[in-house]
């Protein structure tokens, strides 16, 4: 293995050279970060990689799919200008995409090579009649993309990986072209922002969701020959694929979703329409109020009676009933300190730290490399949940898992408690043993993509360079000097991990808690070990 | 009964639920503080001329916390003020007769023939958990118990009789008695427990009688462990007297079964994190340096001559520990032997 390796290895390290636009400034950059110290030798490594690399890159006209394979590699300031050419290009070549279905070719790029190569040869046949549903072919590879697919496959590996290969399934929407014409906009608007974490966290969707439904059904309309109790459940089921291809859907709102059925299902057919959808939304309203409003409220309430003066909390990522319970418990006069847990890729303390500050707590905000430190002074630990499982499994964002498990398992000390704020309508009857059967795979390019701090050793921009130039040019000297011209994005030493053979990249978005890790879970229905949660279950959806 | 003293002393002096529930529990050694607590509400309300629903919610909302307030120690009493609650409200919402339509009087009569029915039903449930936990007392096997409950008591004595059962269980009992030390105001009180002691030795069960300091020791010679408790709490585990959680701690560590006896009326809406989380105020850990101690000594000195400056003095044998859920094996009561886990469903079953 070790001869193979040394390639990849450097192939690793050159990418950051590899997308560079101007060949020109490739030596230089690598030559920046004293890590990549083999750099020098890795623009000629990489040559047998390049061309896999630069095929599809050197004919963006030549094809819209073709365009799909560059996009992988790119970063996102170059999607938007591939984009546009793609656009173009396909404006000029409407009529002979219409015939082939060609949408894809917008749809197609997330489709990793080893699902596009397979796809495609189930696609071919399909995009030769056009008349076939306009929904499923954007997912799949269009009829352009055979040959191109065929190649790429070959030379590439496959990047999922293999323990979660279950977990790939569909790549996530990037569009709404190719959205079936049933789906309402606000759902059509609700499902990119869900996708891109705009609209984040098990109630935001939940409530979102139910918001979104609420105008569906307002803006529906019993088509003659069927029942609304009938033909609304079905309508509504377009919607939630738009959805669930956009992210996959959260337990709570699957089980909000199961409720509107359940709702519908059990109106009258012969309620007249303006009065059952009447009823309807007032149904929406009543649950967001009754299991999500004023459940934080409670719950919130009687977390914080938790909180007494002294305490050090620690909380992970940035869950709203968390917040909500620490600003409570802060309103009550408690004097206690809050320690954030945060990791990448969503930074989702960032924001609970500066409400928290803003409001006058105490915070104090780290990653999770920094637990061990942060749990040291902790004395209790405050979580949010996604869900929570039938056999008492915590299942929530990566890394919660870690907090917990560090907070009891603390050496040499007393074990902290850990308490989980949840609503019931996160409870479900599935049953996790593992984070592996069950979870969410984000797409790994956010891994790849962060924004580097501004480094001092670096030459500051030609353009900005005027004034700062003389102190800037002492301080950087002794370190290797290089002009910053490759795009910031392409600084990431894993930008194109796709072409770099032996590399695979993950991004997990949940991971499951076991219950020994939990001591109480707080519930508007009060707080429960979590052995009580199938219980508590039960007899809230029995209600 | 108290109930017909302070029917006479009613009219002259507001009804005092303290003192009433004080007068109960001295009256009736067989007491325990949550059927004491109702049986005070009972009375409150016998003599509380409300006539309406809400009346008589918020005057018992009222006194419970005017109770919990005055007692030191009220895990134990608000198991009982709870459930009176939640039963009072089950049975108003019923429909019917009894329910919100229904007559109010005829209602309140209702009420209270139940409650003494409750009451009642509470005291038998001591018998039916004997009858559970005998099956736990093994022939030739040695118990090791402590405190002074009585459920505990009635098991051994229900095991070790002749007459109760099938045939008598012969078993030894090792008892933990814990140090009169603390029980200053009054010293020649025996330790609690004591009295057990001698009904099981008058019932031929050897007992031997250790302090607190040798549970580790005798723990080898022990093959299970059973205690009573005051509160069993929403995590499956139980609020008990001082020195209970060490037991259960060194239990665990030799690996002897832990059994903790209670009734069902002992369930109580309360989930403590730690022993400093009990909605209770102890102050066992007292810290003083000398300086401390000689001013202490100082203010004594003119009024209290009698209180010996002993350094557990401010030591209350009153006080109270918590024993997590994972340290319980079971739990025998008379709803069935549970496991810590199912208490909060229990509970959960109660109170929706």
């Amino acid at each position: 293995m070790a001869t193979p390796a040394d390639p990849s290895l450097n192939t690793t390290s050159s990418p950051p050279a590899a997308p560079t636009p101007a060949p020109a400034s490739e030596p230089p950059a690598a030559m920046e970060a004293p890590s990549q110290a083999q750099a020098p030798k890795a623009p000629k490594a990489p040559k047998p990689a390049k061309p896999a690399k630069q095929a599809p890159k050197d004919k963006p006209a030549a094809s819209a799919p073709a365009d799909a394979q560059g996009d992988e590699k790119l970063s996102p300031a170059e999607l938007k200008k591939k984009a546009k050419a793609e656009k173009a290009a396909r404006r000029a070549r409407e009529k002979a995409e219409r015939e082939q279905g060609a949408p894809g070719g917008g749809q197609g790029p997330n489709t990793p090579a080893g699902k596009k190569g397979g796809s495609g040869d189930a696609g071919a046949p399909a995009a030769g009649s056009a008349a076939k549903g306009q929904k499923q072919i954007p997912r799949r590879g269009s009829a352009q993309a055979v040959p191109q697919a065929e190649e790429v496959k070959k030379k590439k590996e496959n990047k999922n990986v293999a323990v979660f290969g279950h977990l790939y399934g569909q790549q996530r929407r990037n569009t709404v072209a190719g959205a079936g014409k049933e789906v309402h906009p606000a759902v059509l608007a609700l499902g990119l922002q869900m996708r891109d974490y705009v609209v984040c966290g098990s109630s935001a969707r939940c409530v979102a969701t139910l918001l979104a439904f609420k105008r569906v059904i307002e803006a529906y309309t019993t088509p003659k020959g069927t029942s609304l109790a009938r033909h609304l459940t079905t309508h509504l089921s377009h919607q939630i694929t738009y959805l669930s291809t956009c992210r996959p859907l959260s337990i709570s709102q699957g089980n909000a979703i199961r409720a509107l059925k359940l709702a519908i299902s059990s109106i009258d057919p012969s309620v007249p329409e303006a009065q059952a959808k009447t009823t309807l939304c007032e149904f929406i309203d009543s649950f967001i109020r009754e299991k999500i409003t004023v459940a934080d409220q409670v719950i919130a309430g009687s977390a914080a009676q938790k909180i007494k003066d002294g305490d050090v909390v620690v909380t992970f990522a940035g869950s709203s009933i968390v917040k909500q319970t620490l600003l409570t418990a802060f309103k009550q006069g408690k004097k206690f300190r809050v320690s954030i847990i945060d990791s990448r890729p969503l930074f989702e303390g960032k924001n609970l730290a500066r409400t928290l500050a803003n409001a006058g707590l105490e915070v104090q905000y780290s990653l999770i490399s920094g637990l061990s430190h942060a749990v040291k002074d902790a004395t209790k630990v405050f979580l949010g949940a996604h869900a929570m499982t039938s056999n008492g499994r915590l299942y929530s964002r990566v890394g919660t898992a870690l907090v917990a498990m560090s907070a009891k398992e603390r050496a040499g000390g007393v074990e902290i408690p850990v308490i989980v704020c949840c609503e019931t309508v996160k409870f479900t009857d599935r049953v996790a043993l593992d984070s592996i059967v069950v979870n969410e795979i984000a797409d790994a390019d956010e891994l790849v993509l962060t924004q580097p701090p501004h480094q001092l050793t670096d030459l500051p921009d030609p353009a900005a360079a005027a004034q700062p130039e003389p102190k800037k040019g002492g301080k950087s000297a002794p370190s290797n000097p290089t002009p910053e011209s490759a795009p910031k994005s392409s600084d990431s030493p894993l930008a194109d991990w796709r072409d770099t053979p032996n590399l695979q990249l993950l991004n997990l978005l949940y991971d499951a808690t076991p219950a020994e890790y939990v001591d109480m879970v707080v519930t508007e229905m009060g707080s429960l070990p979590p052995s009580a949660v199938p219980i508590v279950h039960r007899m809230s959806t029995n209600l | 009964m108290a109930a017909p003293n302070s029917q006479i002393t009613k009219p002259s002096e507001p009804f005092d639920i303290v003192a009433t529930y004080n007068d109960l529990l001295r009256s009736d050694p067989d007491l325990t503080m949550p059927i004491a607590a109702i049986e005070a509400l009972v009375l409150l309300l016998t003599h509380s001329p409300s006539s309406t629903i809400s009346e008589t919610l918020d005057l018992l909302e009222k006194s419970t916390t005017h109770l919990k307030k005055s007692i030191p120690n009220p895990i134990g009493l608000s198991a009982g003020t709870d459930l009176f609650q939640r039963y009072l409200i089950t049975t108003l919402q019923r429909p019917g007769q009894l329910g919100p339509a229904g007559d109010f009087n005829a209602i309140r009569a209702h009420l209270l023939s139940n409650s003494r029915l409750f009451i009642r039903r509470a005291k038998e449930s001591r018998d039916k958990i004997a009858g559970f936990g005998r099956g736990f007392v093994r022939d030739g096997s040695t118990v090791l118990t402590n405190g002074g409950s009585r459920v505990v008591a009635s098991l051994l004595q229900q095991a070790a009789d002749e007459k109760g059962g099938p045939s008598a269980v012969r078993f030894r009992v090792i008892y933990v008695l814990s140090s009169p030390k603390g029980d200053i105001e009054n010293p020649t009180a025996e330790p609690e427990g004591m009295e057990t002691v001698r009904a099981l030795r008058a019932k031929g069960v050897p007992v031997a009688t250790i302090p607190e300091s040798a549970v580790a020791y005798s723990l080898g010679k022990a093959d299970v462990v059973i205690v009573g408790a005051e509160g069993v709490v929403e995590n499956g585990g139980i609020v008990s007297r001082m020195g209970t959680y060490q037991i259960g701690l060194l239990a665990k560590a030799m690996g002897k079964p832990f059994y903790v006896v209670a009734e069902s009326h002992k369930f109580v809406r309360v989930y403590p994190l730690g022993q400093y989380d009990l909605p209770i105020e102890q102050h066992v850990i007292d810290f003083k340096t000398q300086e401390d101690v000689d001013s202490a000594k100082q203010q004594q000195r003119p009024t209290d001559v009698p209180k010996s400056p002993s350094l557990n003095s401010e030591f209350d044998a009153d006080s109270v520990d918590f024993t997590p859920p994972h340290l319980i094996s079971a739990l025998i009561t008379d709803s069935g032997v549970l496991t810590p886990s199912a208490v909060s469903e229990e509970l959960i079953k109660i109170w929706f």
